[in-house]
């Protein structure tokens, strides 16, 4: 059978001129703002967040994994060059992965139970519950260091003071 | 832009052309991509998992990570930002190489890959240091049943640090997590580093330009920005959530 390959070269085919280089290199550095800045906001709300006392709140948890996927997504699409490939390859390659790890997200929501009860530590592991007793007898225990959580608190002496 | 003509659907899949309309390397790169992406998220989903069992007293991260060098402040979260800094900064160099590649300047090549390595370099020494504070850890340390062997049994002492077992700012599994998925990530920008800099000898010595493309710079860009992505998220469900 005849090899007929319309394509002269896959390597070139993105080749381009100056005039929409200077166009290409624009749109990169507009998205390196973007993710500089969503960056700094993370930062600053994480920086502010022990102090207000909202740093375990669901709403900002899904604020925090919302930026990180709008800037996993820029990297994707701008940086990788994705968002220019073909349709056949963009499902090819995000397709699998977002089934896989939904999935996988999924069966550790649902089925994660089985470790054990959550946030249970203090009272399920005897080690650590005669610890806090040896603790409590030398006067080293609970000082009530930390308003926000108990558990901190009862873990004797932090290093955050 | 030439032949970038939209393939017919069916034609496509005849033979005799590629239905993705990339060279062989690239789409196995990508696939390559795939594979330790799904090694990443595996990583990161178990640790979400151990995380929330120990809910109660897993640390906070801008309690264990407050160093800054030559600044003898509290600074919870600013070190581990400028390294997210430097990553950023070096993703946008090696996509600027890759531009630069497109055009065949061998001189933009040559400087933009020359920055990215540099910034791969400025992160994994950051990472060294971030290592180091964790390791050696606080003065004050915290108290620990420390196993001691020729007693054959656990004493409550003092312990700052942390290693595999025991770790001074909470349950020994922030430890192992943090020693485990950095270290992972540290290990692909150290061989991404590598192969930078064999890819940036290869452009000196003009490999390239007699092959008559630049392709090997993106090959090794959608590696590099894949180190990147990677990082966005160990930033995140590490530092910041």
């Amino acid at each position: 059978m005849e090899f007929h390959d319309n394509y002269p070269s896959y390597e070139t085919m993105y080749n381009h001129d100056e005039a929409y280089g200077k166009k290409a290199r624009k749109t990169l550095w507009k998205v390196f703002w973007v993710m500089l800045i969503i960056t700094i906001v993370e930062l600053i709300i994480g920086f502010m967040a022990p102090g207000q006392g909202w740093s375990g709140t669901f709403g900002l948890k899904f604020l925090f994994i919302g930026l990180t996927i709008v800037k996993a997504a820029a990297i994707v699409w701008w940086f990788m060059h994705l968002g220019h490939e073909v349709k056949f390859l963009k499902y090819v390659i995000l397709l699998p992965y977002l089934v896989f790890m939904l999935y996988t997200i999924f069966i550790v929501l649902t089925e994660g139970t089985y470790s054990g009860r959550s946030g249970k530590f203090t009272k399920s592991d005897p080690i650590f519950a005669k610890q806090q007793e040896e603790l409590k007898a030398k006067g080293h225990g609970a000082h009530g260091g930390s308003e926000h959580h108990e558990a901190e608190a009862a873990h004797g002496e932090e290093a955050h003071h | 832009m030439a032949h970038t003509a939209e393939i017919d659907a069916k034609e496509a899949w005849n033979g005799g052309v590629s239905p993705f309309r990339v060279s062989y390397g690239k789409m196995m790169m990508w696939f390559f991509l795939i594979s330790d992406a799904l090694t990443f998220g595996g990583l990161l989903v178990s640790y979400g998992f151990i995380r929330h069992k120990y809910a109660d007293v897993w640390p906070k991260a801008e309690n264990v990570f407050t160093h800054f060098p030559f600044v003898e402040q509290h600074l919870p979260l600013a070190y581990v930002g400028l390294m997210t800094f430097i990553l950023i900064m070096s993703s946008v160099t090696m996509v600027l190489a890759v531009e630069a590649g497109k055009r065949m300047d061998r001189r933009g090549v040559t400087i933009w890959m020359l920055w990215t390595i540099v910034g791969g370099l400025a992160f994994v020494l950051s990472q060294c240091w971030e290592w180091y504070h964790f390791i050696i850890g606080t003065e004050e340390g915290a108290m620990r049943n420390i196993w001691h062997p020729e007693l054959g049994k656990y004493v409550l002492e003092k312990w700052t640090g942390a290693n595999m077992v025991y770790n001074e700012y909470g349950v020994p599994q922030f430890a192992n997590y943090f020693f485990f998925i950095t270290g992972f990530h540290g290990t692909h920008v150290f061989s991404g580093v590598v192969i930078n800099f064999i890819i940036f000898l290869n452009v000196l010595r003009g490999t390239y330009e007699r092959r008559g493309h630049y392709e090997m710079i993106e090959k090794v860009g959608l590696y590099w920005h894949f180190v990147d992505l990677v990082w966005v998220f160990v930033f995140t469900f590490f530092y910041l959530l």
